[in-house]
């Protein structure tokens, strides 16, 4: 095996193939794009260079941070091909057409070093038709890697080999798709539309078609095939118009000319009219003039969606869509609701499902790989065995029968027993042979999940538990809703440090969850605001704040291993860890001045401790605090962990794990590390610049007020926060410690907890999930 | 009293702060090299130098430490040669010009280096440590933003967006003019840095427009008047004059550019501080014995354009007389830097342009005005 990927080159500049580029660069590795010379103007990268100008002003971002963007050497396939030779991998990312792809090919051969892969990013061309006509040592080095939109944050990475591919240039290439971009590799077979599309295309021409043949309401449509079937709330409408209506026609195209004759694709593959007329009308969806939905600027963005019958725009209806256990992902009553909900369910779901189960194992070796694909490609919560398994293998085979359909095979193999099962602590899939085989981590992957079949909790309670992962390393981890922090799990953390020191080696804080922690759980805090129990709120601010003191000075590591968002409480545990091992989506921040509050849960001291032991600060007691002020007064976000890193939310020596699932082992391995001789941090003091201080932070605030970006209770809490971080009476000469921070910090969070204008902020929050700018 | 001459003026290019050409030079490597500049432009002897004078507005970081005796060691000037830095905010380096000519007054010097430097890139406005005074800034608008002083100034004077605008256009059109007709290449000292040579000002844009500026946000208060448009830059740069007795000047074969007849500083509301050029330019005028009217050249710092209004209304100025090359929200406002900078223009104006008469003056945080004047040397 040839040596292992150190840079990587896209060829094709599009949304896709700059996409790629981003994430390889992201990866923190050289990439070099190249595109074709524009026929005109006299900048013959100006494609290349274009695409990147475009990103970085794209949102949400393809870069993770603007390091990242600097590793992308831009070109053209005329002057820079020969610098394919310096690439380990090369991505081909051009049209979808066989002949531009082919003579590409070509030339690559001619420029590429042996052992260095290609890879195509096709989506439907069939693998044996690419490498037709090339040689035998280029076809060792060829495989199909279909990524999906937007690279950066969609997990899902099919890849397909032919029967010449060299085994070890593919794995190659999915060892680095994996640990380096992230991706989750699923293998898929050299069919058309490979996996994720073929099912989800399947699946959204199978909504349209019943919407117009029931007479549905787009809204009811994707009521019904949005959330209850544990699919995105876009729905299957709302999906076409982000994706682009116009490309349906090329999909069908595509797929009509490619699958075996007998494929059931043929069956419902349709045009409608409507969406016939949309698309030659320019209503190609969100980057057309509008689509089944649209914004109506003439009506005071009046929000409209398209009538199937009459094909006018109308107001935007909410439709009453299903309910009960319906509503909550129970799909066997969703498809037995009576009426329109439940046939169109049925429709959708139950020819989707046996599609999916007629696709073993000609486009998949088995159903793990189906799932895997659906989740991950199409953000659904569950796989399409996972949701028969709900169902009911055998109650879909015979309403399948009784309705005169054909019953895929692995629905008989499967008979009464379900895809999935737990047996002996591990969890196992159903194979084409009618046994069962457990479902294998690759090195690297531990699996919380997996930790919880195989045992118990050492302790657990109501928000919180504490879990042995192995090695001497214990797991604590968030389980209340949207792993909202509350005393419960404060109280498990006083519990756990006794026990993980006497018996146990570190600890990883780390949930399975998207989002690590949301924070504080606020319903509980308006609550107590609202029966007035004040002393209550302070015990629990106290709580908090001892609990994380006792993390950051217990005798054993504690590394935090966050993915996704970790705001304010989150935010604050993290803070207070040895060591952040992060995944790279993570959305990180103090946000409490968003709700009217200042971080409690001694937020404030440690990013205080962070901003002064940075070197990049100049000297005196102004920076740190002016820098903490700027970023907590504001409620800014890490939109990555890169970026995190900048904000000194990660320290330097913090890591970044790019492969969401390997995160705990990353996680478990660092604590490890910082095992042998390991110290506690001693606790940082301050010099605070006291009223002056607050005074030069008052003055910043006031001038973000009079333009206007700044509301009037934003003052007031801005002037709560600043008395905190300025050390409150403090003068320069004073030493604050810790302990007195912690104390201005509980202080300045009772005195606007108590304000109106910050409860006001609370509840809103709570209904609307939005910042209220009062 | 001894005559006093500015016997040569040299400036860097500006550039606007952070994102500008010299965003990343140090300020007082910017300074040494103007410095150097203006020694081998004029020809004077550096043995000859008592003392370089630098104004800075934000002396700390970069251009902390005394800096000026920095730079003169920086510029390699003789050992002998002494150096001190001098604040009045933007007033500084016109304070440096005083300074000298109260010194050679008493005798302590006959060739002195006004310069003034500022790198808004690197220090920024406030400093790196402010620490108001918590008392005074309940009583007093000491503090206050520069941009809400400007605004108080648009208020008390009602002058309207518009107005300030059509200033802002011509100030622009001005120097985008001196520029392309080559006026400008005689002050300005090319700069090497680390990205090449710098040699023209890089704030200037000739292609504004009226209805360009109407579209821009209120900068400093939602509902106001000043805009980005309609204030002077964050910018980089540095000047210096060289001051000099008018008999070491002739004596020496020195260019000399004009005489300094009569400075003075005054004091106004800090909430108004933009006003601050009225009251000494009255002073000045006055000391000098002639009126407004008597002027041929005035050089009318621009921190804001509702300010420069103001106070050409107020001390009743032809405007075609007023910032002829351009002002400061074209050309920019290195604060230190500026005093140098709008003396040294001046009076190569006076030089250029033929006259008698020529007025500097500028605004000052904190509520001050600065002025100079100057007169022709046959």
């Amino acid at each position: 095996m040839s040596r292992p990927i150190q840079k990587v080159c896209v060829i094709g500049a599009g949304t896709m193939g700059a996409g790629i580029a981003a994430q390889v660069a992201n990866a923190g590795v050289p990439v070099l794009l190249l595109d074709i010379v524009p026929k005109e103007g006299s900048n013959r990268n100006a494609v290349a260079e274009g695409a990147v100008a475009k990103m970085l002003k794209t949102e949400p971002a393809p870069f993770m941070s603007k390091a990242a963007a600097k590793l992308v050497e831009t070109g053209n396939i005329e002057d820079h091909l020969e610098k394919v030779a310096e690439c380990d991998w090369v991505i081909e990312a051009v049209i979808e057409r066989l002949d531009i792809k082919q003579g590409l090919y070509a030339r690559l051969e001619a420029v590429k070093r042996e052992g260095t892969a290609v890879s195509s990013n096709t989506s439907t061309i069939p693998l044996a038709q690419l490498v037709d006509g090339r040689s035998d040592a280029f076809k060792r080095d060829f495989l199909i890697t279909h990524f999906f939109n937007p690279p950066r944050y969609m997990r899902l990475l099919e890849i397909v080999t032919g029967p010449d591919t060299d085994a070890g240039v593919a794995a190659k290439v999915e060892q680095f798709a994996d640990v380096a971009m992230g991706k989750t590799v699923v293998k898929a077979k050299d069919t058309p539309g490979f996996i994720a599309n073929r099912i989800g295309t399947y699946w959204i021409q199978l909504g349209l078609n019943a919407a117009f043949d029931q007479g549905l309401s787009v809204e009811l449509a994707d009521a019904v095939a949005g959330k209850p079937m544990g699919a995105p709330k876009t729905g299957i409408f709302g999906l076409v118009d982000l994706v682009g209506i116009d490309l349906m026609p090329h999909l069908q195209a595509s797929l009509t000319s490619t699958l075996p004759k007998d494929d059931p694709y043929h069956a419902i593959a349709r045009s409608h009219p409507l969406i016939e007329k949309m698309i030659a009308d320019g209503y190609t969806g969100r980057k057309g003039k509008g689509g089944f939905y649209r914004l109506n600027k003439d009506m005071g963005r009046r929000k409209e969606t398209i009538d199937l019958a009459t094909g006018e725009y109308r107001e935007m209806i909410r439709a009453a869509g299903p309910s009960g256990k319906a509503a909550r992902g129970d799909l066997r009553a969703l498809v037995e609701t009576k009426g329109p909900i439940g046939d169109y369910a049925w429709a959708v779901l139950g020819g989707t499902l046996a599609y999916a189960a007629s696709l073993i194992p000609s486009a998949a070796d088995d159903v793990v790989a189906i799932d895997d694909a659906m989740k991950l490609g199409y953000n659904w919560k569950a796989g399409p065995f996972e949701m028969i398994d709900r169902l009911g293998a055998a109650w879909l085979a015979q309403r399948l029968e009784s309705e005169g359909k054909p019953v895929p095979e692995i629905l008989k193999v499967a008979g009464d027993r379900p895809f999935y099962r737990v047996e002996s602590g591990v969890r196992q899939y159903l194979t084409l042979n009618g046994t069962y085989d457990d479902i294998k981590r690759p090195q690297g992957v531990l699996s919380l999940a997996d930790v919880k079949l195989a045992g118990k909790p050492l302790l657990k309670n109501a928000s919180a538990a504490l879990w042995d992962i192995g090695d001497g390393v214990t797991a604590l981890e968030f389980t209340g809703k949207m792993n909202a922090l509350d005393g419960e799990v404060m109280k498990l953390i006083v519990e756990a440090i006794p026990l993980v020191a006497s018996k146990y080696k570190a600890m990883v804080v780390y949930t399975d969850a998207d989002n690590f922690s949301a924070g504080a759980n606020l319903g509980l805090a308006i609550f107590a605001v609202n029966i007035a129990a004040w002393s209550e709120i302070e015990k629990l601010v106290a709580g908090g704040q001892m609990a994380y003191k006792g993390l950051k000075y217990a005798p054993f590591p504690v590394v935090g291993a966050p993915a996704g968002m970790a705001l304010g409480g989150g935010c604050e545990i993290l803070l207070h860890c040895d060591a952040i091992q992060a995944h790279a989506e993570l959305y990180m921040g103090l946000v409490e001045c968003g709700v009217g509050l200042v971080p409690g849960w001694g937020g404030n001291g440690e990013m205080l401790d962070r901003w002064q032991q940075s070197k990049l600060m100049p000297k005196g007691p102004m920076p740190a605090v002016a820098k903490v002020f700027e970023t907590v007064s504001t409620a800014s976000v890490s939109k990555s962990a890169a970026q995190a890193k900048e904000m000194l939310f990660l320290r330097a020596d913090d890591a970044i794990t790019m492969n969401r699932d390997r995160l705990l082992f990353d996680a478990k391995q660092k604590a490890l590390s910082l095992v042998d001789g390991y110290k506690p941090r001693e606790a940082p003091h301050f010099r605070l610049p006291g009223e002056s201080g607050r005074t030069a932070l008052g003055m910043a605030a006031d001038g973000f007020h009079k333009q206007g970006k700044a509301t009037d209770y934003d003052m007031v809490v801005s002037d709560a926060l600043a008395t905190v971080l300025t050390g409150g009476d403090a003068d320069l000469v004073d030493v604050v410690s810790e302990q007195e921070l912690l104390k201005l910090e509980r202080e300045a969070f009772m005195r606007l907890v108590r304000e109106p204008r910050s409860i006001a902020r609370v509840e809103h929050m709570l209904e609307t999930g939005k910042p209220l700018r009062n | 009293m001894q005559s006093v001459v500015i016997a040569g003026y040299a400036r860097s290019p500006f550039h606007l702060a952070n994102k500008g050409a010299l965003a990343r030079v140090r300020p007082d490597d910017l300074a040494a090299q103007v410095i150097r500049g203006l020694i081998s432009k004029t020809g004077v002897e550096p043995s000859d130098i008592e003392d370089i004078i630098v104004g800075c507005a934000f002396p700390e970081g970069e251009q902390g430490l005394n800096v000026a005796r920095l730079i003169g060691l920086l510029a390699d000037l003789p050992i002998s040669v002494g150096g001190m830095t001098v604040n009045r905010f933007c007033g500084s380096s016109m304070s440096a010009i005083h300074t000298a000519m109260g010194q050679i007054a008493i005798g302590a010097g006959e060739v002195f280096v006004c310069a003034g430097v500022e790198s808004m890139s690197r220090v920024p406005m406030m400093g790196f440590n402010p620490l108001p005074n918590p008392a005074l800034a309940k009583k007093s608008a000491a503090y206050m933003g520069m941009g809400e002083t400007a605004e108080n100034v648009a208020t008390k004077y009602q002058i309207a967006r518009a107005e300030q605008e059509a200033l802002a256009v011509s100030s622009q059109h001005k120097a985008a003019a001196a520029r392309d007709a080559g006026k400008l290449v005689d002050e300005i000292v090319p700069i090497e840095t680390k990205g090449g040579t710098v040699s023209e000002d890089g704030t200037i844009r000739g292609e504004t427009t009226a209805e360009g500026l109407a579209g821009l946000k209120p900068a400093f208060d939602a509902n106001g008047s000043v805009t980005a448009g309609t204030s002077s830059p964050l910018t980089d740069g540095a000047s210096a004059v060289l001051v000099t007795t008018e008999e070491y000047a002739r004596a020496h074969g020195l260019p000399i550019l004009a005489r300094i007849k009569a400075v003075a500083i005054s004091g106004c509301a800090p909430e108004t501080m933009g006003l601050g050029p009225i009251l000494s330019s009255q002073k000045a005028l006055e000391r000098a014995g002639i009126s407004a009217g008597d002027l041929d050249v005035v050089e009318l710092n621009e921190a804001f354009a509702s300010q420069a209004l103001a106070c050409i209304k107020d001390l009743g100025l032809d405007t075609a007389k007023v910032n002829i090359d351009g002002g400061a929200i074209a050309i920019g406002h290195p604060l230190g830097a500026t005093g140098a900078r709008i003396v040294g223009k001046a009076a190569s104006l006076l030089k250029r342009e033929g006259g008698k008469y020529a007025l500097a003056s500028q605004c000052i945080g904190g509520g001050q005005g600065i002025a100079t004047v100057l007169e022709a040397v046959e």
